[in-house]
């Protein structure tokens, strides 16, 4: 009864992010790990250390002091030697969740970071059903993560979310991402949600992540203002995070040379993660939640 | 393509001025609307390139703007105004040859050919670009330079409405060569005093203007011209006219027997496809005298005679009352010469030779010949007589006056008197410069001089250009003696013998005086005895009339002469008168003087009709002549399609005059075209 009523309240405090029924399909989900890290505590996934599972591992010989309990005495009553079975551990997997929230993030409609908001709670959500460390943070905040673990904190994940607010101003990518890397030694699944429309760029901080060889996840979000533009006349147009002018005649020329430029520039990251092992996933900022999760990301290969 | 600059420098600057204008307005009318965007990142990469000029990429991909200078554009087009026209006269020169002969009076043409040519000239001036030069030639039987090359078309037009009518006849030939001439490169034009090389040395076209009654051009005349023939008038316009019209006194006895009597002859044409009937007219001195009916065939010539009786004096018209295009030569004019007698006196101690030669029926006809002895010119009659210029001609038949008559003379072995000698050029005046010998060489060659008896001598030449020895056969004329005679510079040498001169004449103020330097008969101590066989000879009595003739100014032809309009005509004036008036047939007078040698050539005969020659204080007029057109060429109003030179010809151009095909009416409508599209593009970018 108990556990209903708090289900019930956490649906209602995170109705702007997710939907009881949205969080109930998310329960059934979970997040994939393309490599096996060693976790920090007993969990539900495979670690690479070597512990008390049910899943065999490897054989060693028998030192003095190890436990008897694993010696395999089948293979003693043949060849006449002790040796020890070796089990797979399970542990627990950390995901660290990244959150753009410098101002360009706060652009579109619904915005991008709202988009990305729901996206990193969904995510995690899936992460604490699953019994997973979850660690999320925004650019701004890169260095004072929240970490929850267990369903009980999903509360603490979605609360967190919600009072989130776009930076102003944020620091650049790169210096968040170090920020980050500083801060959390352990292995893991990185979600990292950005638009990318760093100009000091992106490659520098993706390249970090990889060098900690976590498991990268790129969710790239764009409004629908920034994939086709609306704009007509002479327009000056301003930079939402530094106040960046730019004086332009619409034309359709121009449109199409900016198309042009966009599909160069997702390319380019695209290409980029792709050499570099990172899952790389478009988001356009007005896609809804639920066939987000369910289908686009699960195609992707992000969830299942 | 070609242009005609209608706007001056100033109005260029400000119309030049707008473009400019515009772009500035389209960098201050640039308000941009401030959007904001989630990063300018990629729109910066996207206008990247287009950064390189940060001015003109504000003008690029501008519709508005683009629209804006297209019709300013066209706006300036069309104040050039650009058109084109089949012929190519980018800054070419043209020459505009406007026949202005007789033919051209015609008025098949409405309201006559001239003023047709007139008109096409000035159109197809209006339609040549403004860097044309041109000039305008007119041309009858002589060609007129109405203007010199000059590009400024008032002149042309002034020039061209200048040209009137004339009676004259067409020869173009002169015209054409003025056109070659000028055409070349080094000629000048004359416009305001001032001498400017306004042509440069390229190939003219000629638009010869003309009704093609020209005759045969000369194609190598033509040089570097290009000839576009423009033909005036209708091809198969009929005219009927006369050709000749002249009187004569008749030679038959009958005839002769009675008092004044004329026989007038006429001859008619008709060109056209139809026998004609009209009726001929003879007016003597403005009343009808006679008429006759004439049936003229076409392309055939008639001939029609009057005859007149009682008539001594006076002049003729003869008139077609044929309605036809040219009016001009169903007129003709002849006058009768008024029955002039000169007076000739003869002082010899008794020349048969002479005598008989001044006895022939020509000289009776038109001299009173007075015969005296040698002791006349002392008698006091004499002194009369010659003083008051009673006789136009004194013969001194071996013998000579004391002092020279004022009538002209022929001295035959005599020696002139010491006053024979020009009295402007006595040598007195000459030796003033100081140098003798210079003077009296000079002295030689101004006065007459004389030799001494020599013979025999024999006549080695004889002048056959000057009408006194034209005729004259004198290679078997024996002379016994004679002496040489040496005229002053202004005098003519008429015979060369042997021995030098010995026959001259020269002009002594209003008379001439002529000097035979031997006799014909010679007195002797024993009597008389022939010099010369030259009396008994057949060109002594030529001679004698040829001198009469020309020393005393007699007159032998019953009819005036007649020349064609604007023909000179030479006229020969008694010495005894000074000054004559001649009255044109407008009643217009110009007063001559009578030259040294009392020959006169008049030029203005460009009016057709009869010119009196008058003299102060006769009642009479002491010369007619008439100027008639008579001439088939003229007559015949046919316009020729095509000009003959020679090998080739020269086809018409009908389709030369055409007109300018002016497109700055096109260029402003597309211009209006062009403000609603802009306007319509202008309102599209306000409501999206």
């Amino acid at each position: 009864m108990a556990q209903n009523a708090s289900s019930n309240a956490l649906a209602s405090s995170s109705d702007t992010l997710l939907s009881a029924e949205m969080m109930a399909k998310l329960e059934r989900m979970e997040l994939i790990s393309r490599k096996i890290f060693r976790g920090r505590m007993k969990g539900e996934r495979r670690s690479k250390r070597k512990g008390q599972s049910v899943e065999f591992s490897d054989f060693r010989n028998y030192v003095a002091g190890d436990d008897l309990r694993f010696i395999d005495w089948n293979l003693f009553a043949r060849l006449d030697r002790l040796y020890l079975k070796i089990f797979l551990e399970e542990e627990d997997l950390h995901v660290y969740t990244l959150v753009d929230d410098s101002l360009s993030m706060d652009f579109g409609a619904p915005t991008k970071f709202l988009t990305a908001k729901r996206i990193a709670a969904a995510l995690g959500y899936i992460g604490l059903c699953r019994g997973d460390r979850v660690s999320v943070s925004t650019f701004s905040k890169a260095a004072s993560p929240l970490v929850v673990r267990g369903r009980s904190g999903s509360h603490r994940l979605i609360g967190h979310w919600q009072g989130a607010a776009c930076q102003n101003p944020a620091p650049t990518m790169e210096e968040s991402v170090r920020r980050f890397c500083l801060k959390n030694t352990g292995k893991g699944i990185v979600i990292l949600i950005t638009d990318l429309l760093n100009k000091t760029g992106y490659e520098t901080a993706l390249k970090m992540l990889v060098a900690r060889e976590m498991d990268i996840y790129l969710i790239h979000v764009l409004s629908p203002e920034e994939l086709e533009p609306k704009l007509t006349g002479d327009l000056k147009l301003l930079d939402a995070e530094d106040s960046d002018m730019r004086e332009v005649s619409i034309s359709a020329s121009l449109l199409q040379r900016y198309k042009l430029t966009l599909d160069a520039f997702i390319d380019s990251a695209r290409s980029f993660c792709n050499r570099r092992s990172i899952a790389y996933v478009s988001v356009r900022s007005d896609q809804d939640i639920d066939p987000l999760m369910n289908e686009y990301l699960r195609t992707r290969g992000l969830v299942r | 393509m070609t242009w005609i600059n209608m706007l001056s420098a100033w109005q260029w600057l400000l119309l030049l001025a707008i473009p400019p204008a515009i772009l500035s307005l389209y960098f201050l009318k640039l308000k941009r609307q401030e959007s904001v965007v989630s990063s300018t990142m990629l729109w910066k990469r996207a206008i990247e390139d287009l950064h390189v000029n940060s001015i003109w990429q504000k003008l690029r991909k501008n519709l508005l703007l683009y629209l804006q200078l297209l019709f300013v554009g066209l706006l300036i087009m069309a104040c050039i105004r650009p058109g084109w026209s089949g012929m190519n006269r980018a800054g070419e020169r043209r020459i505009y040859i406007i026949d202005h002969s007789a033919s051209m009076q015609a008025s098949d043409s409405k309201p006559s050919r001239l003023a047709l040519a007139r008109d096409k000239a000035l159109k197809l001036m209006k339609d040549a670009a403004s860097n044309d030069s041109a000039m305008v030639i007119a041309t009858s039987d002589r060609a007129s330079v109405e203007q010199g090359f000059t590009n400024n078309r008032s002149l042309l037009e002034k020039a061209v409405q200048r040209i009137e009518p004339t009676s004259q006849l067409t020869d173009v030939s002169e015209a054409f060569r003025v056109a070659a001439g000028l055409a070349n490169p080094g000629r000048m034009s004359f416009e305001d005093n001032v001498d400017i090389q306004v042509a440069e040395a390229v190939p003219a076209t000629v638009y010869f203007f003309s009704d093609g009654a020209v005759g045969e051009l000369n194609e190598a005349e033509f040089g570097q011209l290009k000839i576009e023939y423009v033909p005036i008038g209708d091809v198969d316009t009929q005219n009927a006219g006369i050709l000749s019209f002249a009187v004569q006194r008749p030679d038959t006895d009958s005839a002769k027997a009675k008092q004044g009597s004329i026989a007038a002859f006429a001859r008619m044409i008709h060109h056209g496809s139809e026998t004609i009937q009209c009726t001929a007219s003879l007016y003597l001195n403005n009343s009808l005298v006679d008429a006759q009916r004439v049936e003229l065939a076409p392309g055939q010539e008639t001939g029609i005679q009057f005859d007149l009786e009682g008539v001594d004096n006076g002049s003729l018209k003869l008139e077609l009352d044929h309605a036809d295009a040219l009016p001009l030569d169903n007129v003709a004019y002849a006058a009768i010469r008024p029955d002039r007698q000169v007076s000739i006196l003869l002082i010899t101690a008794g020349n048969t030779a002479i005598e008989t030669a001044l006895r022939t029926e020509r000289i009776t006809q038109l001299a009173n010949v007075q015969v005296e002895p040698r002791s006349y010119m002392s008698s006091p009659e004499y002194l009369t007589s010659t003083t008051q210029g009673k006789y136009d001609l004194i013969i001194y038949d071996s013998c000579s006056p004391e002092k020279m008559p004022t009538a002209s003379t022929l001295f035959i072995g005599g020696l002139p008197p010491k006053d024979i000698q020009p009295r402007s050029n006595e040598p007195s005046s000459e030796s003033s410069n100081g140098d003798a010998q210079a003077a009296v060489q000079s002295s030689d060659e101004q006065t007459w001089s004389f030799g001494e008896p020599t013979g025999p001598i024999m006549i080695m030449d004889v002048n056959r250009s000057h009408p006194i020895s034209q005729y004259l056969e004198m290679l078997s004329v024996g002379i016994v003696e004679g002496r040489i005679v040496k005229p002053p510079q202004t005098g003519t040498i008429l015979m060369v013998s042997d021995i030098g001169p010995v026959f001259a004449v020269a002009p002594r103020g209003p008379y001439q005086d002529a000097v035979l330097g031997f006799d014909i008969i010679r007195q002797t101590g024993d009597g008389f005895e022939m010099n010369s066989d030259w009396g008994i000879k057949r060109s002594f009595p030529v001679f004698i009339f040829s001198a009469v003739e020309q020393l005393a100014g007699g007159i032998t032809e019953a009819g005036a002469p007649t020349v064609q309009p604007g023909m000179p005509i030479p006229l020969m004036l008694s010495n005894r008168f000074q000054n004559y008036q001649i009255i044109d047939p407008k009643g217009r007078t110009q007063t001559i003087e009578r030259g040294a040698d009392g020959r006169f050539l008049y030029t203005k005969t460009d009016e057709i009709g009869v010119y009196e020659v008058r003299a102060a204080g006769l009642e009479d007029p002491v010369e007619r002549f008439c100027v008639n057109l008579f001439s088939n060429r003229e007559s015949n109003l046919s316009v020729g399609m095509e000009l003959s030179t020679g090998a080739e010809s020269i086809l018409a151009t009908p389709n030369t005059i055409r007109a300018r095909q002016e497109v700055w009416r096109w260029l402003l409508l597309l211009a209006l075209g062009l403000l609603m599209l802009e306007w319509i593009v202008f309102n599209r970018r306000i409501f999206i």
